[in-house]
């Protein structure tokens, strides 16, 4: 697993929030590590699955859903902030993130 | 005292256009939206021809949805979604000052319009694209509307059916506004495959725009089109105390099973008879006030002699004097939505005081009823009848009265 680099981080955020902020039409500059995915942009949790297969494309992570849903029942990542905190920890862990829950 | 149960919005998206107004000139003018199928090669199938709507629905959906969500909405839901959006517009309703436990979404559907044609461009969102239930659940979600949120499925009669349990839940007091009718975008390989296999389609591939005549001597079959149409209905009360305008009353309706045969209706319209008679009795109205119908008329042998049986048992001698349009000699048959497109045009008949053709009129001389062939005509229609049958027996008739 590669070790995640502040430049990393940065390009991680990046990528969600664009993401989100195309998928949603919403202005990029209008997200903030703060804005909820349902209630303020109406979009839905489907749409970290596509986010999911797109980041395990670009660092080969091997990870399963279920290992994630663990891990999401103690920590729920409905804002942006804690998506990209989510998305670092699977970049960084793979499947062994159940283990963190 | 019955609550009154009031149109107050409109719109339909079919083969004649992607707006309302549109559609209604195009069908005011007698003009036919059947052409040759595009969305799927046809070279295998005995029929090639059907009403598609004009436009890039792909396109137009982008008006009105997030990207997100139009990859989880098939074709008939992005229909249905785009039309009932323009419906509500057109009320005027604002729901953010109602009690939204007593605005609902009932709708006629019979599949959302998924088939391989579109699984194979994108295999993704398939449960969300499939589920029957997706074109309410869309409609509440877009409004945040919490009361009773469902589709109704009754084949082609559906749309009625739901319009009638929108009515019941208007009249008995437990919702002020209901989102109804239907919406079908059933024009895939697999819906055409199915109905040629039971000689249920036209095969008048020649010349397409004369392919659907019902009520003529050489119909063959009916014609699959696709498209939406939804209607806002309302407590009386509720219209008036926003100051909204009103198109037509709902007044009742009628409903039922012929529990004779799975395809075929029931010999000589015996069972259409049964439910045109039961919408006039719960309506409370004399037969005699019935001064038009928006007939069924797929342009089948069998549905149009007996319907045509059926209004003769119902009036007598007053059938000969009711006009009596088949809006699907124009704009095909769409199946779910079927029922919520001639409760739209009849609607629209009332309001703009013209009743619409059946086109491409050659008459049949054992159906001899004033088809209104075509040519539309001026009427000041006071009461109306939109006739909606089904495979499985399901009929249903919606009455709906000038609201003066």
């Amino acid at each position: 697993m590669p070790a995640v680099t502040p430049a990393m981080k940065e390009e991680t955020k990046e990528i969600i929030y664009n993401f989100y902020s195309e998928e949603c039409n919403v202005d990029r500059n209008t997200l903030n590590e703060n804005t909820n995915v349902i209630e303020d942009i109406g979009g839905d949790s489907l749409m970290f699955l596509e986010l999911l297969s797109l980041f395990k494309k670009k660092y080969g992570i091997n990870v399963e859903i279920k290992s994630i849903g663990k891990y999401v029942l103690k920590h729920p990542s409905a804002t942006l902030g804690k998506i990209l905190d989510l998305t670092l920890l699977i970049i960084e862990h793979g499947d062994k993130i159940a283990d963190l829950a | 005292m019955e609550r009154k149960v009031v149109v107050t919005g409109l719109y339909m998206m079919n083969s004649l256009g992607m707006d309302i107004k549109t559609s209604w000139e195009n069908i005011v003018a007698g003009k036919s939206g059947i052409r040759n199928i595009t969305l799927f090669d046809t070279t295998q199938f005995a029929t090639k021809i059907a009403g598609e709507v004009p436009g890039d629905v792909e396109e137009y959906i982008k008006k009105y949805c997030k990207k997100h969500t139009i990859k989880q909405m098939a074709r008939g839901t992005k229909m249905c979604f785009m039309t009932a959006k323009e419906a509500v517009k057109d009320s005027g309703v604002d729901f953010e000052k109602l009690d939204k436990e007593r605005c609902s979404v009932v709708l006629g559907v019979i599949g959302t319009g998924f088939s391989k044609i579109y699984e194979e461009k994108d295999p993704s969102n398939r449960i969300l694209r499939t589920m029957d239930n997706a074109m309410p659940a869309w409609i509440s979600l877009e409004y945040k509307l919490e009361g009773p949120n469902f589709t109704i499925a009754t084949a082609c009669s559906s749309a009625s059916y739901a319009m009638s349990y929108g009515f019941d839940l208007i009249r008995s007091n437990r919702a002020d506004v209901v989102v109804t009718g239907g919406a079908s975008a059933n024009i895939t390989p697999e819906e055409i495959g199915g109905f040629n296999e039971v000689y249920a389609l036209s095969t008048a591939n020649a010349v397409p725009e004369k392919a659907s005549k019902p009520f003529s001597k050489d119909r063959d079959g009916f014609v699959m089109s696709e498209g939406a149409g939804i209607l806002v209905l309302e407590a009386e009360e509720v219209a008036k105390a926003r100051g909204a305008k009103i198109y037509a009353e709902l007044i009742g309706y009628g409903l039922s099973s012929e529990a004779y045969n799975i395809m075929a209706p029931m010999k000589d319209g015996y069972g259409m008879a049964k439910t045109m008679e039961m919408a006039i009795k719960h309506a409370k109205i004399n037969k005699e006030q019935v001064d038009y119908i928006n007939a069924h008329g797929t342009s089948t042998q069998l549905n149009d002699l007996y319907e045509t049986m059926a209004i003769k048992k119902v009036f007598g001698e007053q059938a000969y004097k009711i006009p009596i349009s088949g809006s699907k000699s124009m704009i095909g048959h769409t199946l779910a939505a079927a029922g919520a497109m001639g409760s739209v045009i009849t609607v629209l008949s009332i309001h703009n005081k013209t009743i619409t053709p059946t086109i491409n009129y050659d008459p049949d001389p054992e159906l001899n009823l004033d088809y209104i062939p075509n040519q539309s005509r001026e009427k000041d229609v006071k009461i109306a009848l939109v006739n909606s049958y089904a495979f499985g027996g399901h009929n249903a008739t919606m009455v709906f009265k000038k609201y003066e």
